[in-house]
């Protein structure tokens, strides 16, 4: 990706920070809200929630039974879901926007603290993948170290 | 099947979705051809377009089912699992709505199950993770999950509704006798009705039972499997919330084949940082279950370059170990390093307790505390990394004149170790290496675990200094080292290459260490090399003993012509004991001789039958004894603290303990080490001296007495690793 080459020339890559799900209301897609301690020097905790938070909401926004999801369904069965070839589900949808919000993050928030979001979608939706980067001209090889030491404590789970 | 062929092209698993789509397509082609026409003449034309619109249902629901991907997760990235991989437990425990549901560790995707996802049975090992596993249905070969259950429940719906609407309307033809009885219609006819009564009964059965399993909010494989069979399940949400999350929910996106979004957010330094409210970071190596709070303000960057700062002595790092190697041995850090993080942890952060390990990962069944020090381990190792940085200004570049018996594997994870005592000891400690005497010995008196560390870094800067890579000491008698040594010796060396050079290099550098000291002023200095080796499982044996044979000879040397240490030399030798040079034993048994004399029983160090200390003058065959772990000898304990000399204590030399053992570190008394090290500053203090004798209590440091075909060695720095002999 050439982006991350970019990336890899300006900042290395330190170590990732994964925020688990939250499986307390089932199966649903929900996010832990619980602040990672890597994070602890890099970013706002309130910052960090919020975006958590809105994800969860977005998510809570896709899976919600509801009028248009039902009669989605419906005229789906009635096309023989020929339907889907034409139009989106409201998953995707949803999913879109919060393809969208995590950019602005990144943009807004994330990566002027040397931190990226993974959308979880990449990762099956089972963690927020956070990835911390060092600033390489200041660490030097201490952010090897950091890489290799504090190798990805965050999920805890 | 099997799955060794890969990719290649089974025909048994088409069968039965074969026979199902023909049977589904021939049957009601059939209906439509020869039924239909006469019902719709003679009853009402609605029939065939009503049993139309039912078949199609059947068929799109049919093909979703078939061909959509169940919710199969991608596997996760290197990345995601490090932190799991070797401390993690095989399961860990969530609640869902106030229930403890274990989600299981899956090695093939390498990350834990999330709830309700399963592989699918019949093809585990080809088949990813999928969510909400179902089952596989064999009719439509496809695993059913949470993206295409739906799917698969309307296709059961429809297909009984068209199995029932084709027999009844056949019936109704046959009955009706519209048309002649004989004729080909009917027969056919017939057949149709016959095939539609024999499919109809499992799959209406089939159907019956999904209906309940989405009344109940489970899963096939759930019910199959008896999870909720005491009748509490954590995924339901009432039957009618139930019913309409199959039916009415928007489908789930699929995770495979997505095309991967380009990263087009930019990170560039320098990047904002958060207000540090407090001054207390804690250290970045939390995975091995060890933080420690340093007063460092700033990032962890700046807490490296402290650290990088403080451990400016340390002699430069070996090179990084390799991870995999510790894999076996991590296992063996056993009570050393759990003893290690309780010692040091000031909060240790809580190692998941699951009752189960991984495989592979952990291979012993105790308790927490070994993810604990497999954790802290590895962060010993880990925190090589960092010395590695940090200790390229420290003392000469010796380290590569490690002795060649060194295995560089050990010699890294002693080295982290040590480093990782250092700045994770009360920050003090975090001073040179120079400056490791008076802290180290604080440290060693606050921490037993940590003084043996240190001293076995002493030893390791000493080996280190050793510009020669093999054993021998002559190097380290000459005057360029001995300032060097002297500052090294003055206290416990701050790193302790613990782990598993420490044994074999603290005893050399005991060794060396004795050497210097005492050859000055014994003069001694040709190393009596090695006395033939005697084939040992376990390496640090022989080096135990070499320090031990040294140190007695030197000591014999010291306070008898030579001849005798000779001899002494010898036996160490006939033990087994790698030549020590006899200016390293010199040291030591002079100082041990002076114990010997200080010591209350008065024994006569030679004959002592368990000399913990190497000082003593012992038999060589109790050197031998003790190295080989054989019981008569306390030697090999002796031997593991001939590390720290000044621990001659021939009083507390119970003896018994190290009899046993064949440590060359061995973990036994923290305390031991410290007052061993208490011993060698004494001892430095007074080159001259031959026997300032440790008061050392601790000389009985070798300890744990072996277990049956189990030697417990203990490193330098107090990691205790058991080899079976």
């Amino acid at each position: 990706v050439h982006s991350l080459q970019e990336l890899r020339r300006s900042a290395s890559l330190a170590t990732k920070v994964f925020v688990q799900r939250d499986y307390s209301d089932g199966t649903t897609c929900q996010f832990q809200t619980k602040f990672p301690p890597e994070l602890e020097s890099r970013i706002e905790r309130q910052l960090f929630e919020e975006t958590v938070k809105t994800l969860n909401g977005f998510y809570a926004e896709a899976e919600k039974i509801g009028g248009s999801s039902y009669l989605e369904g419906c005229l789906a069965c009635a096309t023989a879901y020929f339907i889907f070839l034409c139009m989106e589900t409201h998953y995707e949808k949803v999913l879109k926007k919060i393809s969208k919000y995590i950019q602005e993050q990144n943009e807004k928030i994330y990566a002027p603290r040397g931190l990226l979001l993974t959308d979880p979608l990449e990762r099956g939706m089972r963690v927020i993948e956070i990835s911390i980067y060092e600033d390489r001209c200041s660490s030097g090889s201490s952010s090897s170290g950091s890489s290799s030491s504090s190798s990805g404590g965050g999920g805890a789970g | 099947m099997p799955a060794a062929s890969g990719k290649r092209f089974k025909p048994s698993k088409y069968v039965p979705v074969s026979a199902a789509a023909i049977f589904l397509v021939g049957a009601t082609t059939l209906f439509f051809a020869f039924t239909c026409p006469g019902l719709s003449l003679y009853i009402s034309p609605v029939i065939p377009v009503y049993n139309a619109v039912v078949f199609l249902f059947v068929l799109a629901n049919f093909s979703m089912a078939t061909f959509m991907d169940p919710g199969i997760f991608p596997r996760a990235e290197e990345d995601e699992d490090k932190e799991d991989d070797f401390r993690a437990p095989l399961y860990k425990t969530v609640e869902i709505k106030g229930i403890q549901v274990r989600m299981k560790w899956c090695a093939t995707c390498r990350f834990y199950r999330p709830p309700r996802c399963s592989h699918c049975s019949p093809f585990t090992t080809s088949s990813p993770h999928q969510q909400e596993f179902d089952h596989h249905c064999p009719w439509v070969n496809n695993c059913i999950g949470r993206r295409n259950y739906r799917y698969f429940f309307l296709f059961l719906l429809s297909l009984t509704t068209h199995i029932m609407g084709v027999f009844g309307f056949g019936l109704l033809y046959v009955l009706y006798q519209v048309e002649e009885l004989s004729g080909v219609r009917m027969a056919v006819t017939m057949v149709v009705m016959c095939v539609a009564g024999l499919f109809f009964i499992p799959v209406a059965g089939l159907t019956g039972f999904h209906v309940v399993l989405v009344a109940r909010g489970r899963t096939t494989n759930e019910q199959v499997t008896g999870k909720f069979r005491g009748g509490v399940n954590p995924f339901t949400n009432g039957c009618c919330k139930n019913v309409s999350r199959v039916l009415c929910s928007s489908p789930a996106p699929r995770y495979l084949g997505r095309p991967k979004a380009e990263q087009t957010v930019l990170v560039r330094p320098p990047f904002l940082r958060p207000e540090v409210s407090d001054g207390q970071i804690t250290v970045k190596i939390m995975d091995n279950g060890i933080q420690t709070e340093l007063k460092r303000t700033k990032s962890k960057g700046s807490l490296e370059v402290t650290e990088s700062q403080s451990a400016d002595a340390e002699p430069p790092p070996p090179p990084k170990p390799d991870l995999s190697r510790y894999t076996g041995l991590r296992t063996h850090l056993t009570l050393a390093t759990n003893e290690d993080s309780s010692l040091l942890g000031k909060d240790s952060p809580p190692t998941p307790t699951m009752y189960k390990y991984r495989p592979g990962y952990s291979s012993s069944s105790s308790s927490a505390a070994l993810p604990h020090s497999t954790s802290a381990k590895l962060s010993r190792v880990n925190s090589l990394k960092e010395p590695n940085s940090i200790c390229e200004g420290s003392r000469k570049p010796s380290y590569r004149s490690e002795p060649s018996l060194e295995p560089e594997s050990f010699r890294s994870p002693t080295f982290g170790k040590s480093f990782h005592f250092d700045p994770l000891s009360s920050g003090s400690r975090s001073s040179s290496l120079k400056s490791a005497q008076g802290t180290g010995f604080e440290m060693g008196h606050l921490q037993s675990i940590r003084s043996e560390g240190t001293t076995s870094t002493s030893y390791k800067s000493l080996v280190n200094q050793t510009r020669n890579g093999s054993l021998s000491y002559d190097s380290l008698l000459t005057p360029s080292d001995s300032p060097d040594f002297e500052s090294v010796q003055a206290g416990p060396e701050p790193d302790p290459p613990v782990g598993y050079t420490s044994p074999f290099l603290s005893a050399r550098i005991a060794q060396q260490r004795e050497t210097d000291l005492h050859g000055r002023f014994a003069g001694v200095v040709s190393p009596k090399h090695a006395p033939p080796r005697e084939p040992s499982p376990v390496r640090y044996d022989n080096l135990s003993r070499h320090i031990v044979a040294s140190i007695q000879e030197r000591e014999k040397l010291l306070q008898q012509p030579p001849a005798p240490g000779r001899e002494e030399d010898a036996g160490l030798a006939d033990s087994g004991i790698q030549s020590t040079p006899g200016s390293s034993n010199a040291p030591r048994t002079s100082s041990s001789s002076d114990d010997s004399k200080r010591s209350p029983l008065g024994k006569n160090p030679l004959t002592r039958p368990a000399p913990p200390r190497f000082g003593k003058p012992e038999p060589p065959s109790v050197l031998r004894a003790r190295s080989l772990g054989s019981p008569d000898q306390p030697a090999a304990p002796h031997l593991g603290k001939s590390v720290s000399y000044s621990s001659q204590k021939p009083a507390s030399q119970a003896g018994v303990p190290e009899a046993e053992e064949v440590a060359l570190q061995p973990l036994l008394a923290p305390k031991d080490e410290v007052q061993m090290r208490t011993a060698y500053s004494k001892s430095n203090g007074q080159p001259k001296s031959l026997g300032s004798a440790p008061p050392g209590p601790g000389q009985a440091p070798l300890g744990s007495p072996t277990r049956g075909g189990v030697k417990k060695v203990s490193g330098v720095g107090g990691t205790t690793y058991e080899i079976s002999v």
